[in-house]
């Protein structure tokens, strides 16, 4: 049996095991409504994306608990994962993103049952690269070892092959490890010796980068960060929030260890391509939204503060992660705000300011207003 | 950061203080012009110093507390109170016996004027200046005030006129300068500066707009100069401020007739009469004759008209109160012919005119007192005398006492009239040469031949204009030539006298009944007088002729002058296609308050209608008639999304007035933009809520239900508004017709 068959049939009896469950858990009395007054098929449609934010809501829990005071950049993670992005962390060292990445990637479990296919692919939650000067790429990607036992030559997987990916100081490899990375990130697979090996469908890139010590970097290209689905800058986090990292550094560490042995906090890798599947079909971007988003573009594109604009790309990768916030929120549709909240992150890092503007911000202001005002109007018409 | 932010605004404290105090300069001295016309010295002193005041006060202010947390309109309702006020308390102080009898009058009346204008001023500059601080056209507006007031002020010294302020006009006058260019100057210098002003702003965006504004302001205001012209300043005729009045007609009563001023050729046109034939008549000699008064009686310097009662007695010095008629008989009477006119007269007159040779007068009903100073009839015996009638006649009338022929024969203590007449008679043939008409016939020739036609009156202040004329240069205007030939006849004993009236060409009636008479047509002409014929016209006309005498014969004016002299409507017809109108103000006021009127009406059907269309509405279409329904009620309260903010924050942003309205727009969004679209059929109508919020809203929507009842939450809407809203903003909100225009 083949992944991608293992994992639809995961997905249905994930799916059909949610609508027995809807009426049962947490969500019981909402539930009720539903299956009185609607028919099944959105009784059951609405029952699956209940199910999915169930388990991004679990995985954020299980980061949550080892990342404190980040809440938003573990959502922001998290719209990636599931909408099939990669992130990029531009902060200073100690801020707490390997954590972060290590989290997400240790909360993201393979039980043995389907572990049993996996094998041989040799995933792994979770994998750390320090990118340096010297790094290459089969470093990265993995390469061919003679077996002197069997005499042939065969593939040992590099650290891409993982659930979730840390590049950290991602700037400071040479082009030639970047273009690797590119095309793992682009097409989730390697090519090593003319032969090429599919990366997890779950693979997601957390990568950083030091924005103030740039010496004896090689700065991103433009279309590999254009592959970046998120730019987050990071903040240092609050006194309070400070306070408790040190105050429960201890617990979590136990927590971490744990990890192993499974807990409460944890989700597997199905539900998470289930989720993701569920999304992706149940939640319905209204055309409106997408003409806002295009208008938007164009708007960016013509205005004279922006050198060059976002490309279409961008907006196609946003479309998945606009999704994933709506559901996060409870919605089954995209919804203004979610382009309010997700368009600056994205585009952060995709436009290029003509010299002597700084602010970004205050750009794409202009330029959403006009078409978040169509719209808002559209709802009434 | 901080310390940056205070010494740029320090910076700009400075180079604000200097653009705006010449705004409040510019705009002051506006006040002050347009005030000068109106008001008193110290009322125009108060509006340029309420001006000034209000636009330090607003700049000043405008974005501190009190006056920044006012709303554009109470501040409009706020100065136009004030200026209410100020009008009241002007009218109180000056209509008022005791304070008028407490300080004199003339210092009520100033404290009036002080008062009313200094309200005025400042009333009006707070609301244009917070007009421009707050809105984009408040800054056009402004030029816009400025240049109105100077051209209110510049229209009425237009051609010349003499208008307040006078010391513009004196100032101009006297040193031969249109007083209107001074203005005119000031205008564009003010709305030059103020157009710099409007650059100095560091807004780039706004600039193009504005000037887009103003250029299409100024391309209008072109294009109705262009269209209509400009407003024409009103007729000051009692005064004789305007060349209009002052025809002919009226030189009789000045003591020198050559004394009458420069001959301004700019009002020739000016209408002075319409003369209505009654009966067919041409002239003979190309010109209508009609004869007002003449200079008869030798008074020591000059002819004058006479006040004996044995001269002239072929005319009437005054208009008669029904009819008069001349008793002089006319001899001749089947050589004339009986011609009836009626005279209207657009300009005032002494006397009455008729055409050569006057019998009776009648005053006649006037057809529109508006137009007509004076109609009458004149009944007029036009002589049909060819030559043979005059020649071998005698001069004089035998009947004459000698103090009348004497009269007749008085002229200037000078020699050389008659030296000059007789040498001029000389080469006359001997056949004629004791006839007077043929004399007569004789000097009017030689002044044709060497006189010359100007309007320039170098000889007005000699002690004989005649003489100074006619032993000078020859060159003069009609009356030079009248006096002078009257003269040589009286030498040669000829009795004459200058005839006084108006001489029009006959090509100027145009084949129509009616003649219309210009300020151009007045004319003097001698007169001798043969026995058995009466007073004959013998007029010199010189050859050349040094300016041009030429003018639109205005056929149309005639035609129409002379239809309304005879039937009112055709007037009133020709008034309302010809003149500018006085404007219908009470016509305007009642349209405008029946489009008020109309527009409110109309706002409060469609608010209604908006209000309670969901309760009789599709279901599928309460989504968004329910949403709106709200969106209205909300608006109304003042509560309206602003301008590309998202309908969640929106509701984010009522979300203490009311949590129900999230709830309401969360549904609202789902029904729109959620998948409606793609699900059957059937479900379509009921549209559901399947999930939770975002955790941060999903205490607040606990309640929504799959299928919302959106008139229930419409009311819980109203009952969560009610409990937060004071009682007397939702009588505002129920009373507002137009809330919904602004809901979207």
């Amino acid at each position: 049996m083949t992944l991608e068959a293992t994992s639809a049939n995961a997905i249905e009896s994930t799916i059909e095991s949610a609508n027995e469950n809807v009426e049962v858990t947490e969500t019981a009395d909402r539930s009720e409504a539903l299956t009185t007054s609607a028919p099944a098929g959105v009784a059951a449609q609405s029952a699956r994306l209940q199910q999915a934010v169930a388990v991004l809501n679990r995985l954020s829990g299980a980061v949550r608990s080892q990342v404190l005071g980040r809440d938003d950049v573990i959502e922001l993670a998290i719209i990636a994962l599931i909408a099939d992005g990669h992130v990029l962390l531009e902060d200073f060292p100690g801020s707490g993103k390997t954590t972060l990445a290590k989290a997400l990637g240790e909360a993201i479990i393979t039980p043995l049952q389907e572990q049993a296919d996996d094998v041989a692919a040799a995933i792994v939650p979770f994998r750390r690269i320090q990118f340096t000067p010297d790094l290459l790429p089969s470093d990265v990607t993995g390469g061919s070892v003679f077996d002197t036992s069997t005499n042939s030559f065969h593939f040992r997987h590099g650290p891409l092959f993982a659930h979730v990916v840390l590049a950290d100081e991602i700037n400071r490899t040479s082009p030639k490890v970047q273009s690797a990375m590119l095309e793992a990130m682009g097409e989730k697979q390697v090519t090593v010796d003319n032969t090429t090996y599919r990366l997890d469908k779950l693979f997601f890139v957390i990568a950083t980068q030091n924005p103030l010590d740039l010496v004896g970097t090689y700065p991103l290209p433009t279309p590999q960060l254009d592959r970046f689905l998120f730019k987050i800058t990071m903040k240092h986090i609050e006194r309070d929030a400070e306070l408790d990292v040190l105050d429960t550094y201890k617990t979590r560490r136990d927590q971490s260890q744990q990890r192993a042995h499974g807990s409460l906090h944890q989700v597997t890798r199905s539900e998470v391509l289930m989720a993701r599947e569920v999304i992706d079909q149940d939640v319905v971007i209204a055309r409106a939204i997408k003409t806002a988003l295009v208008d938007i573009s164009r708007n960016l594109r013509s205005d004279e503060r922006v050198l060059q604009g976002n490309s279409t790309r961008s907006m196609v990768l946003l479309m998945p992660a606009l999704q994933v916030l709506a559901a996060l929120r409870g919605r089954s549709f995209v919804s203004a705000e979610d382009i309010e909240t997700l368009l600056p992150r994205v585009l952060g890092h995709r436009v290029e300011l003509a010299p002597g503007v700084a602010d970004l911000g205050k750009v794409l202001h202009d330029c959403m207003r006009e078409p978040m005002e169509q719209l808002a109007r559209t709802t009434l018409q | 950061m901080h310390n940056r932010t205070q010494t740029t605004s320090q910076d700009s404290i400075l180079s604000q203080l200097l653009p705006s105090s010449l705004r409040a300069a510019i705009i002051a001295s506006s006040y002050w012009v347009l005030s000068l016309s109106l008001t008193s010295e110290s009322g125009s002193v108060a509006a340029f110093v309420g001006c000034l005041f209000s636009c330090y006060l607003i700049d000043g202010l405008i974005n501190r507390p009190p006056l920044r947390d006012l709303r554009l309109s109470v501040i409009a309702v706020f100065t136009l109170v004030l200026l209410c006020v100020g009008v009241f308390l002007s009218s109180v102080i000056t209509g008022s016996l005791t304070i008028a009898s407490l300080i004199p009058p003339l210092l009520t009346y100033e404290i009036g004027e002080v008062l009313q204008w200094f309200l005025f001023a400042a009333a009006l500059t707070a609301l244009l200046r917070t007009l421009a601080h707050r809105t984009s056209y408040g800054r056009v507006t402004e030029i816009l005030f400025v240049a109105a007031a100077f051209v209110i002020t510049l229209a009425a010294h237009r051609q010349g006129m003499i208008h307040r302020p006078f010391f513009i006009g004196d100032y101009a006058l006297t040193r031969g300068i249109d007083p209107s260019s001074i203005l005119m100057a000031l205008g564009c210098g003010a709305v030059l500066a103020l157009a710099g002003l409007l650059m100095m702003e560091n807004n780039h965006r706004r600039l193009p707009y504005h000037f887009t504004v103003l250029g299409l302001l100024c391309f209008s205001l072109l294009a109705y100069v262009q269209l209509f012209g400009l407003p024409s300043p009103r007729l000051t005729d009692d005064l004789g401020l305007t060349g209009a009045a002052r025809a002919e007609g009226s030189a009789a009563e000045q003591d020198n007739p050559f004394r009458d001023g420069e001959n301004d050729a700019s009002d020739k046109e000016a209408p002075v009469a319409i003369v209505l034939f009654r009966d067919d008549y041409e002239p003979a000699g190309g010109s209508y004759y009609f004869r007002e008064s003449a200079y008869t009686e030798f008074n020591g310097t000059i002819l004058a008209v006479t006040d004996r009662d044995d001269l002239d007695e072929d005319l009437i010095t005054h208009f008669p109160p029904v009819r008069a008629d001349i008793e002089e008989p006319l001899p001749l009477p089947d050589k004339r012919q009986a011609v009836r006119t009626t005279i209207g007269l657009l300009a005032p007159h002494r006397t009455p005119f008729g055409l050569d040779t006057p019998v009776a007068f009648e005053n006649t009903p006037n057809p529109n007192n508006l137009r007509f100073k004076q109609t009458y009839d004149a009944y007029s015996m036009v002589p049909l005398l060819e030559f043979p009638d005059l020649i071998g006649r005698t001069a004089g009338d035998p009947d004459w006492t000698p103090a009348q022929r004497q009269a007749y024969l008085e002229l200037p203590d000078d020699p050389r009239y008659r030296e000059l007449a007789e040498t001029i008679l000389q080469d006359l043939r001997p056949g004629y040469a004791d006839d007077p008409y043929a004399k007569a016939l004789a000097i009017k020739d030689y002044l044709d031949r060497n006189g010359s036609y100007s309007h320039k009156n170098e000889h007005a202040y000699a002690e004989d204009p005649a003489a100074s004329f006619l032993f000078g240069d020859l060159t003069g205007y009609c009356m030079h030539f009248s006096f002078a030939a009257t003269y040589m006849y009286r030498s040669i004993g000829i009795p004459a006298r200058v005839g006084i009236g108006y001489s029009v060409p006959a090509s100027n009636r145009a084949g129509g009944s009616s003649l219309l008479i210009q300020a151009i047509n007045g004319h003097a002409w001698p007169e001798i007088f043969l026995d058995g014929v009466g007073w004959v016209i013998v007029d010199p006309a010189p050859g050349r002729t040094l300016v041009d005498m030429s003018v639109d014969p205005q056929n149309s004016l005639q035609q129409l002058l002379g239809d309304m002299l005879r039937d009112e409507a055709a007037f009133d017809e020709f008034i309302s296609s010809q003149q500018d109108e006085p404007f219908p103000l009470t016509v305007l006021v009642q349209t405008l308050v029946a489009a008020l009127l109309l527009a409110l009406l109309g706002g409060y059907v469609v608010k209604v209608y908006r209000l309670r269309a969901p309760q009789f509405a599709d279901p599928a279409l309460r989504y968004r008639l329910s949403y709106r329904a709200t969106l209205d009620m909300l608006s109304a309260l003042g509560q309206r999304r602003r301008y590309g903010e998202s309908r969640e924050a929106f509701a984010r942003r009522l979300s203490t007035m009311t949590p129900s309205f999230a709830t309401m727009t969360a549904s609202h969004l789902y029904a729109a933009l959620g998948p409606c679209g793609s699900v059957p059929e059937g479900i379509k109508a009921q549209p559901r809520l399947p999930l939770a919020h975002a955790p941060d809203q999903a205490q607040d929507h606990a309640a929504t239900t799959a299928t919302p009842d959106w008139l229930a939450l419409q009311n819980r809407i109203r009952e969560e508004i009610g409990s937060h809203i004071p009682w007397w903003k939702r009588v505002l909100a129920v009373l507002d017709p137009f809330a919904w225009l602004r809901t979207h």
